[in-house]
């Protein structure tokens, strides 16, 4: 997906304010961005991402600008010309190849001396164009806006008096505001992430990038290939971002994408081009030179391209029911291997996000990965599935009934048995446990969270949880601390006549101590090893030549900490002790000439509850 | 074997690898052997390597008492020795207890048998490996690239399921791990296939792969250990070079039939990672120019891992140079913190991990209140033992007695405040008390490189422009 911009997608536009804007690719249509212009969709169409465009002057016939390619040294000019390494001040730009595109303003007044700032006099009044000026220079529409901003710099009384550094942030600011140019950049879940952190970040949790990278690795998430008919690769998620912590996650385990390049690269498309050996992309500087060749506006919304070509484009048109649109697909939520079970709160699952990638909860495309891959599953279902309608199986009804029922009302009958067997088939699944993973980023307090999730691990499995505060997190450690521990066995241990062994929690005849159990080990604290908090943060550097610092200012907000631990199986567990797990091991053992008789393993086993509640305990955090 | 940091099965098996957690920060990799007389000795007692083996992932595993274990002569100490048998996997850092006579098969027979009993102190966890796991156990060759960093430089890398990446530099190989966690998307069947082998390299369904390049040639060696005896080998191809003289195409640069742009020996590669003294130099190698290790349909991204500003400065200016965009400089900042309960009191006096200073003002003044009082009737009773004295004579013999019975006095008070302290803390939930604090951990690696990023778009030609103006 990489590879070029494809119709019927989203891309993401970088504005020279550093501004990321979405914006849908719809053929024959126009991209319209405030204060820059617009230009035809068709002219980004099947290009190359990473490419910045500058917009050209709008011809008078025409209601949009036509795009140039601005080539990386014209992007770099300001740095390279400047270079640290060259003496100071005599390589002052002049022998910039081209000079147009330059902003040799920079440069021009090349004074060897290094100014300093003790003279400067910070006025409004220093520059000569009003604001009035400057907006009747715009509209005039010198194209790039690079001459608009010549002619301010050039308006500037004491631009000999700033020194280089105050100078080139003049001109970077300058250039923010009045430069017409723009990147496109591939729609990614960190590209997404981003743009939505400027604008709504509380809408992802405040999620950075570094955040969520370190979180997916700590998962463990990755492509997992199925071996035989056991169930491999399942991650839990439980997931308040929107979707953006399912959509890290599948994109780590390769479903979030539709694979389009066959169907996009006719023939062997993208193979390079031998001929043309040049290692500058600079393509030709205008475009669309036949005006008839490509006429896409308002006036003609319905995407019927003039010129008739018939293009392989294949808009994603879903079945309205959201079911397969033939028997030959799969059915929704079927895989069994590299899967990813949402856990939500609500009746639907939130995971809006997905939608830029191609995937609509509410009707989604069959041919999409997310559509077998992706189960939900609520609460509700989860732990009390027989109270959720859609558990219930609904009546069967005899061939003979359903032969006299309208068409209507047959399809209406065979859709909620399938639905039925679907969430059926994924609740039970989901209950049955032996997940890989699980991964939690919501505000729901984690006690709960962890207490009905972490059972549903198999052993050795990770446990990874963010918050963007610090406080819920140090609760879950606390839950899981040695010293809980050591109460926690000792508990277990001393009132071995009231215990049963169940679910690894000793029961209480009175209800006042299960209450006081409950308060004091809302979780079973031995199924949770080494929790480790952690926090991560990116600072961004500015790299010139004699002007490399961090950068000054960056977005503050919440901290973003991650939570990572890993799921065992507790030896002495209540669960287990006598399980398949020790005994396996025995069997093991008596391959070497072990005296160990189980009963002798009991025994160690309580001796070893006893010496580890003592002083020289060893006990894991 | 399928990689056990892919694939892992249930339960541990004989002759990959596992993971003995001891405590945090302090994983001890075992590559299981099938021999009875395996061990892996450790602080918290001897594991042998047969009970490991079919015992469930995450299981809680007890220590051994091992009696006669080969190489023990009669002390009761086993030695810890590298098996002959093992040696492939001596980098695993395993101590696996060997027999006197090296491995040999008759040794061990000659031997009395080992004999293993559970301990009844001491235990670890078993874990299966993950990149994480084993950047965290690994032994150090070089600087190791930490899981902040890698994780953050592969999500920005956006390697994914399917992409080609390029690691120079491959050092201790917690970066070659974790990229083939990333790329992973099931191995190549009939690679050396004429012809499909195109199509599959860059087209749909074209499966992940690492080429890692090293040029520490007894480095090299010892990663390619671990990679066979980790199941990598079907992903990772690691070759011993210097990237900034050879280049990144495999085949030897002076031969044509090899360095061309043949797509078994050009790594098509959607990513590069440059872990290098001197990244700048080997960036001449990675142009669009013919033979690219590049792929050519698509933007390729580039990291650099450089500690020091003046390799960051360098890496740039070339890269503005080569023409490539988007580049961009961090650092990853990253704090481990440690969280426990901070208890405040005056009852926290004599007890351990308690601070005994007055949680509140008024136990201060309660406190002092006790000792105001306690010494005033200290006092008094001095007074009246003074008196008493004045009264019944015998100087010397007196004052002796006097300091004497006053420190006393003082001891017996704060011997009974600390004996009812700990009485009390017996009933007391101390592990539910005090304050719920956080603070960074004691170790803080404030640096360990600056990232350099930056994208090279695909080359578009005057004439891709023009059918793309017509296509649409």
């Amino acid at each position: 997906m990489n590879s070029c911009i494809e119709p019927d997608t989203y891309v993401i536009l970088r504005l020279p304010s550093e501004q990321l804007r979405i914006v849908e690719v719809k053929p024959d249509t126009l991209i319209t961005i405030p204060k820059l212009g617009s230009f035809p969709t068709n002219l980004i169409i099947g290009r190359p991402f990473h490419f910045t465009y500058e917009l050209h002057e709008r011809r008078p016939d025409e209601p949009f600008s036509r795009l140039r390619v601005v080539p990386a040294n014209e992007l770099h000019g300001d740095a390279l010309s400047s270079r640290d390494d060259a003496p100071d001040g005599v390589d002052d730009g002049s022998d910039e190849p081209e000079t147009g595109a330059q902003f040799d303003i920079v440069a021009d007044d090349g004074s060897v001396l290094m100014r300093n700032n003790r003279l400067t006099v910070d006025d409004a009044s220093r520059q000569h164009l009003t604001h009035e000026e400057i907006e009747e220079l715009k509209k005039v529409g010198t194209g790039s806006g690079i001459e608009l901003i010549k002619t301010i710099m050039a308006s500037h009384a004491a631009l000999g008096e700033k020194t280089e550094f105050s100078l080139a942030k003049y001109t970077l600011r300058k250039s923010r505001k009045y430069l017409k140019r723009f990147t496109i950049l591939p729609l990614d879940v960190t590209n997404l992430a981003e743009s939505i952190l400027e604008r709504e970040a509380p809408k992802i949790m405040e999620l950075r990038e570094e955040t969520v990278a370190l979180a997916c690795a700590w998962s463990n998430a990755h492509w997992s290939e199925g071996t035989g008919e056991e169930m491999t690769g399942r991650w839990l998620v439980i997931d308040d971002s929107g979707g953006l912590v399912v959509a890290a996650l599948a994109e780590r385990m390769g479903i979030l994408y539709e694979d389009k390049t066959v169907e996009l690269e006719d023939g062997d498309d993208g193979a390079p081009n031998e001929a043309d050996a040049n290692p500058d992309y600079t393509a030709d500087t205008t475009r669309g030179t036949e005006p008839n060749e490509q006429q896409p506006n308002e006036a003609n919304p319905a995407g019927e391209t003039p010129n008739g070509h018939s293009t392989p484009r294949k808009p994603p048109r879903p079945r309205p029911d959201g079911l397969p649109l033939n028997r030959s697909h799969p059915a929704a939520m079927s895989a069994t291997t590299n899967t990813l079970t949402l856990l939500h709160p609500n009746h639907q699952p939130n995971i809006g996000l997905l939608q830029y990638f191609g995937y609509d909860n509410s009707a989604p495309v069959s041919s999409h990965p997310l559509y077998t891959h992706l189960r939900t599953v609520s609460w509700l279902q989860l732990l009390h599935p027989s109270e959720d309608p859609t558990y219930i199986e609904p009546d069967v009804v005899s061939e003979d009934t359903l032969a006299a029922m309208k068409s209507g009302k047959r399809g209406n009958y065979y859709r909620k048995r399938r639905r039925w067997q679907r969430v059926k088939a994924v609740v039970d699944e989901t209950r049955g446990g032996g997940f890989d993973g699980l991964v939690v980023a919501s505000f729901t307090d984690p006690k709960e969270i962890l207490k009905h999730t972490v059972p549903l691990l198999s052993g050795g499995a990770k446990v990874v949880m963010y918050s963007p505060n610090v406080e819920p997190l140090t609760e879950v450690v606390d839950l899981y601390s040695k010293e809980r521990k050591a109460a926690y066995l000792e508990l277990k241990r001393e009132p071995e006549t009231k215990t049963t062994q169940n679910g690894g929690h000793p029961e209480s005849h009175d209800d006042d101590a299960e209450k006081e159990m409950d308060a004091d080990f809302p979780v079973d604290p031995m199924l949770l090893l080494a929790p480790t908090l952690q926090t991560v943060r990116v600072r961004d550097w500015q790299v010139l030549p004699g002007r490399t610092h961090p950068m000054m200012t960056s977005r503050g907000g919440a901290e973003g900490y991650v939570l990572t631990a890993t799921r065992v199986i507790p030896h002495s567990g209540a669960v287990e002790a006598r399980g398949n797990a020790s005994k396996r091991r025995k069997t093991e053992a008596s391959a070497g000439p072990s005296e160990v008789d189980s009963d002798a393993g009991i025994e160690a086993r309580a001796k070893r509850g006893k010496l580890e509640t003592g002083s020289e305990m060893e006990v894991e955090v | 074997h399928p990689s056990p940091f892919l694939t892992p099965p249930p339960s541990a098996q004989a002759g990959t690898l596992a993971l003995l957690h001891l405590r945090r920060d302090h994983i001890l990799p075992l590559h299981l052997s099938p021999s009875p007389t395996a061990l892996a000795n450790t602080r918290f007692g001897s594991f042998p390597h047969s009970t490991l083996i079919g015992v469930p992932w995450g299981s809680q595993v007890l220590s051994y008492n091992v009696k006669n274990a080969p190489g023990d002569r009669g002390s009761g100490v086993s030695r810890k020795r590298k098996r002959g048998e093992g040696e492939g996997n001596q980098a695993q850092g395993a101590q696996v207890a060997g027999d006197a006579e090296n491995g040999d098969g008759e040794g061990e027979q000659r031997e009395k048998k080992m004999e293993i009993s559970i301990a009844g102190t001491g235990f670890a966890h078993l874990l299966p490996p993950t990149p994480e796991l084993w950047t965290q156990s690994l032994p150090h060759r070089t600087q190791v690239v930490y899981t902040p960093d890698y994780s953050f430089v592969l999500s920005r890398l956006r390697v994914r399921p399917g992409s080609t990446i390029i690691e120079a530099g491959a050092g201790s190989g917690s970066f070659t791990h974790a990229s083939a966690r990333a790329v992973f998307n099931g191995y190549e069947n009939g690679r050396k296939e004429e012809g499909s082998t195109g199509e599959d390299r860059r087209g749909k369904g074209r499966k992940g792969r690492v080429f890692s390049f090293e040029f520490h040639e007894p480095r090299k060696e010892k990663l390619q250990e671990e990679i066979d005896a980790h199941g990598l080998g079907g992903l990772v191809t690691l070759t011993h070079r210097d990237v900034c003289e050879e280049g990144f195409c495999l085949g030897t640069a002076t031969d044509p039939t090899t360095s061309n742009n043949n797509l078994d020996t050009a790594p098509n590669a959607d990513a590069i990672f440059l872990d290098l003294p001197a990244p700048w130099l080997a960036l001449k190698h990675l142009s669009r120019r013919h033979p690219t290790p590049l792929n050519p349909t698509q933007s390729v991204r580039l990291c650099t891992f450089s500690p020091c500003m003046e390799q960051v400065t360098k890496t740039i200016n070339t890269l503005r140079e080569l023409g490539w965009v988007e580049i961009t400089m961090v650092e990853v900042m990253h704090k481990r913190l440690d969280v426990r309960r901070e208890r405040v009191g005056v009852a926290e006096e004599n007890l351990r991990g308690g601070i005994g200073v007055p949680k509140d003002v008024s136990e201060a003044v309660r406190r002092l209140r006790e000792v105001t009082r306690e010494r005033e009737e200290a006092q008094a009773k001095q007074i009246a033992n003074s008196r008493r004295r004045r009264e019944g004579g015998g100087g010397g013999e007196g004052k002796g007695r006097k300091g004497k019975g006053g420190g006393e006095e003082h001891m017996t008070s704060r011997m009974h405040r600390r004996e009812k302290m700990l009485r009390e803390a017996e009933s007391r939930k101390l592990y539910r008390e005090g304050r719920l604090v956080h603070r960074t951990e004691p170790d803080w690696k404030t640096h360990t490189s600056y990232l350099v990023f930056a994208v090279l778009p695909r080359e578009w030609t005057v004439e891709d422009e023009e059918r793309y103006l017509v296509k649409w």
